[in-house]
């Protein structure tokens, strides 16, 4: 019994022991490719579209807000329809005050509310100024 | 001794701890067979200033009530409908509620200028009751000083009775 142990663990030791070959060359980190501002808009667009619970909406949102830009209004219309969706209010009054934390001043952020005026009005969405004004 | 000692004080909190368990009992017999019967016990309008002090029970019948009001047509929804959904997704509670309640800063900004005021006063207190500065401290002492040591011929290499002296020798007031 113990012979026979000792005998396959000596048989099986050299396909343990053989060793992967090395990489040498590492994949250039150049070669990841830029996004455009347009592509990006794209993926988000049918990101979106096919979202189909809250937390994938609310993961998109949050992936989508965390670039180093404000996503076009293409985008947030997508996403307050995909709240819509699944019927959660907050998240799409959530969005426009996304947006006016990422917009630089604002006119950028009227800007924003005008270009989405028809969005909002045709789905009922108060912006969160407007809920707590009155 | 320490179990004496711990005694008292526990004992006096009994009757107080039994009277917060019989009034938290009591709303929970009123609220509970109200909400079994109806799921609209909890007005809307008023979830924003209720919504810490409600039972997990009642948080969730909210949620599932404001959940059915989301998926009837939004602009049918009345203006506190629509806080209430906001408020209870995302509303400063839980996560989300504010590191240092409002009036901290003022709060701060307050106690260090008192503490800054009393070091002040403190100070002040302190100087007056010192002694007035000793004698040697005057201008004409100082001269005098310099008259002695120029007498004395003190320091004649680089000093006070050196050749070209122009320092101000002893004099440090002005």
């Amino acid at each position: 019994m113990r012979a026979q142990l000792v005998a396959s663990l000596l048989r099986t030791r050299p396909i343990a022991v053989r060793r992967v070959a090395p990489m040498l060359a590492r994949p250039s980190s150049n070669a990841a490719h830029e996004e455009t501002f347009e592509s990006f808009t794209e993926r988000y667009v049918t990101f979106f579209q096919q979202a189909q619970d809250l937390f994938e909406v609310q993961r998109g949102l949050n992936n989508c807000f965390a670039h180093d830009l404000v996503p076009a209004p293409s985008v947030i219309e997508a996403a307050v329809r995909a709240a819509r969706r699944v019927n959660d209010y907050a998240t799409a009054v959530r969005v426009f005050e996304g947006i006016k934390e990422k917009v630089e001043n604002k006119q950028q952020y009227q800007a924003y509310l005008d270009e989405l005026k028809p969005v909002r009005e045709e789905l009922g969405i108060n912006v969160r100024e407007e809920l707590y004004s009155s | 001794m320490q179990a004496l000692r711990l005694a008292r004080p526990r004992a006096s909190l009994r009757p107080f701890a039994r009277s917060i368990a019989a009034s938290a009992s009591g709303t929970h017999a009123t609220a509970s067979p109200a909400s079994s019967a109806s799921s609209s016990v909890i007005p809307l309008s008023n979830v924003e200033a209720q919504w810490e002090q409600l039972s997990h029970d009642e948080q969730l019948t909210v949620h599932q009530q404001l959940e059915e009001l989301q998926k009837k047509d939004w602009k049918t929804l009345s203006i506190d409908e629509k806080k209430a959904a906001y408020y209870v997704a995302f509303g400063p509670h839980g996560p989300r509620a504010p590191v240092n309640p409002p009036g901290t800063t003022m709060k701060v900004l307050l106690g260090t200028l008192a503490g800054v005021a009393a070091a002040g006063a403190v100070f002040i207190a302190v100087r007056s009751f010192a002694p007035p500065p000793p004698k040697s401290i005057s201008k004409e002492w100082e001269e005098a000083s310099n008259e002695r040591a120029l007498e004395q011929k003190m320091n004649p290499i680089s000093g006070i009775s050196s050749e070209g002296y122009s320092g101000t020798g002893f004099v440090t007031h002005k």
